[in-house]
């Protein structure tokens, strides 16, 4: 059964290369949200009543609402909807998003020896979605699209830290989610700045911080 | 007890300022909170090793950075008093610089004294999240672009730090601790393979924070757009917190038989970081870029210290000690000049000697200082490198680290010689300027500058003493 969902959650990347819809993007990150919850109730067999909720608390509240609904009010603050002019066309990011995720799955069929200690099927397609968001940001143009695909870059950490058969001391997990919210929260509150002080939301606006040619 | 103080000081004294919002309440906590960590610190040191709970220690391996954090603070602590009151007169934002300093160097003091490398990850990227707001402080056109980029590029580098960590926990087998102490017990048992694909990212992550190029990107925008003081603490004491993970890490590798490959690694992204500001230190413009720059060349001298060991090992700790004392003293004077130029620009500056004697003379000591000019400490540092690279036979590298450190010497002493000494503006007159610059916004600066050369000439006992436990716990 989670072997579907982890399949499922990395397809979700597919559609994130294909459409320039920013509310699209937002409604990725609620379904990977929820595919993340169910992997996790499916997934681990025997844990502790503290580790169930907060893993609930993680994937069904964090990243399923709180985030998604915040992001949302900034797309219809900035009124960006659309990332149309991508360095590449969106078809091609497909096909780029594809082959990665197509190389995740042989890495989930190898039987290396040094793999034993590790659910290959999280690792691959977490290796393949966390790569994916390193090439979508690269791609992308909008502030905003790179904000979501940094999301998404955690989501697929999230999936490699549940391939590992082993957990990391509440406190440390706690520190992770609470630092990765407020690093989500402060990236909205710049782009929510960067939207009034320049003119529209483009990377390529980014650009008066330089080494020659500076002027105060 | 005396770490928990450290730790919980700061939350309380926000909650305070939260509840009064009293005015005089915003310096008076940042210069308690740098007495009481000072103070802190100088007990811990004299009391080794003090753990508090089984997260949190200070034993002969972090010490020194918890000194050098503790001086740089009391430094910034003294001149942001006189700083602060030109920069804004608004109470609320003032209030909030205020909680962002008390927090950012509460996450830096916890990334250091943590025992555990998960809870270093978590105190690292809490200070990106607190320090992007004083990065933004101005609240100008360029100050947002360099929180942007700071805060992006740093979140995704110790986001991929934090894959590191993952990768690292599938090396250790059946072991379910992060912390360092078992980490380090049980190296030798690590499955290689994982190991070396962890210290991979872990380099890469954290080295983002550090300023190692090619990841750097974001250390020129933030340093110069953030007002001076906080420059000071980014460059001073946030990079050396950074330097203690990579090198426990690379403890780890060598415990468990690849130190071989860390230290390629180390020493491509040192000497990358030598070159980088060496090409690009030339034709700068902007003099605190130029201050960060020089920040990425010293931290790539010390990875490349600690990659080729031995004596180097003592002198990156030594260099350490003298960039942080040095570049404080180089920030908050470069805070001085633009209080009296209004401007960044190089070219803009000319003549600070005979504008402000004070000013100009402590710009061109701390020029001395960070180029390695006897009796900076910098100059032993440098030596006793280059003496370990010939000792070891790695005369290609001694020459390349020989010429790439005289070009961004001479990159630098163009700028600082353009600014210092020849005619200012006879136009302008700064004279109203100059009489902004207060008394406490010099003192600092002679007190680190006066270390650091003292340094150079005698390196008293107790430090010695305290630089060598720090290798014998590093090195193992």
């Amino acid at each position: 059964m989670e072997n579907a969902l982890i399949i499922i959650f990395g397809l979700t990347m597919l559609y994130m290369a294909a459409t320039s819809r920013l509310m699209a993007h937002v409604r990725i990150l609620v379904l990977q949200g929820i595919l993340l919850f169910l992997i996790c109730y499916f997934g681990i067999e025997h844990a502790d009543i503290l580790t169930i909720l907060f893993l609930t608390f993680e994937t069904l509240i964090v990243k399923a609402i709180v985030i998604p609904m915040f992001l949302n009010k900034i797309v219809k603050q900035t009124h960006e909807y659309r990332d149309m002019e991508a360095n590449i066309p969106h078809f091609y990011c497909l096909v780029i998003s594809s082959v990665i995720l197509f190389a995740g799955f042989l890495i989930s069929d190898f039987h290396f020896p040094a793999i034993k200690m590790i659910n290959p099927i999280y690792f691959g397609v977490s290796i393949a979605v966390i790569i994916i968001s390193l090439i979508l940001i690269t791609i992308k143009h909008k502030i905003l699209t790179n904000v979501i695909e940094f999301i998404t870059m955690e989501n697929g950490i999230f999936l490699l830290s549940l391939s590992v058969a082993k957990e990391m001391p509440v406190i440390v997990n706690l520190g992770v989610l609470l630092d990765v919210f407020i690093a989500v929260f402060i990236l909205g509150l710049l782009v929510n700045r960067i939207n009034k002080e320049f003119d529209g939301l483009e990377v390529t606006q980014l650009s008066d911080l330089k080494d020659c040619e500076y002027d105060d | 007890m005396m770490i928990n103080l450290l730790l919980i000081f700061p939350i309380i004294a926000c909650l305070i300022m939260l509840i009064f919002k009293a005015k005089w309440m915003n310096n008076f906590f940042i210069n308690l909170y740098a007495i009481g960590h000072l103070v802190v610190s100088v007990l811990c040191a004299v009391n080794l090793p003090v753990a508090s709970s089984k997260y949190f220690l200070v034993d002969s391996c972090n010490i020194i950075f918890l000194l050098i954090l503790s001086i740089v603070f009391m430094a910034v602590a003294v001149y942001n008093n006189g700083y602060i009151k030109h920069e804004t007169t608004d109470v609320k934002r003032l209030r909030h610089y205020s909680y962002m300093i008390l927090i950012f160097v509460l996450s830096m003091t916890g990334a250091i004294v943590s025992t555990n490398l998960g809870l270093s990850w978590v105190f690292i990227e809490a200070t990106t999240l607190a320090s992007a707001y004083l990065i933004y402080f101005n609240k100008t056109k360029t100050a947002i672009e360099a929180a942007w980029k700071y805060v992006y590029i740093c979140s995704i580098g110790i986001a991929l730090a934090f894959v590191g960590i993952i990768l690292l926990t599938i090396s250790t087998g059946n072991m379910n601790s992060l912390s360092y102490h078992d980490l380090y017990d049980s190296a030798a048992t690590f499955n290689q393979f994982w190991l070396k694909l962890s210290f991979v990212f872990v380099l890469f992550g954290i080295g983002t924070k550090m300023g190692l190029a090619p990841v750097h990107f974001w250390l020129p925008d933030a340093h110069s757009e953030s007002p001076s003081p906080i420059s000071g603490l980014l460059s001073a004491a946030l990079l050396n917190s950074a330097f203690l993970i990579i090198l426990n890490v690379y403890k780890i590798t060598m415990l468990a038989g690849c130190a071989d490959f860390g230290r390629g690694m180390m020493l491509v992204m040192g000497f990358l970081s030598l070159f980088i500001t060496a090409v690009f230190v030339f034709h700068i413009n902007n003099y605190k870029r130029m201050l960060a720059y020089s920040s990425v060349e010293n931290m790539g001298i010390l990875v490349i210290g600690t990659a080729i060991g031995g004596v180097a090992m003592y002198a990156a700790i030594l260099h350490m000690i003298g960039h942080s004392l040095i570049k404080a003293s180089f920030f908050l004077t470069s805070g001085n000049i633009l209080e009296i130029y209004k401007t960044k620009k190089i070219k803009s500056v000319a003549g600070i000697l005979k504008t402000d004697k004070k000013t100009g003379w402590l710009w061109v000591a701390s020029f001395l200082g960070i180029v390695a000019f006897p009796p900076s400490v910098l100059f032993i540092s440098e030596f006793l490198m280059i003496k370990e690279m010939i000792t070891k036979g790695h005369y290609i590298l001694c020459g390349l680290f020989v010429i790439l450190l005289t070009i961004v010497l001479y990159g630098l002493a163009k700028a600082v010689i353009r600014m210092s000494f020849g005619q200012a503006n006879l136009e302008k007159n700064y004279d109203e300027n100059v009489k902004n610059v207060s008394f406490g916004m010099y003192l600092p600066q002679v007190i680190l500058l006066v270390m650091a050369f003292i340094l150079g000439v005698y390196v008293p006992k107790f430090l010695d003493v305290m630089i060598n436990g720090t290798i014998a716990v590093l090195v193992g």
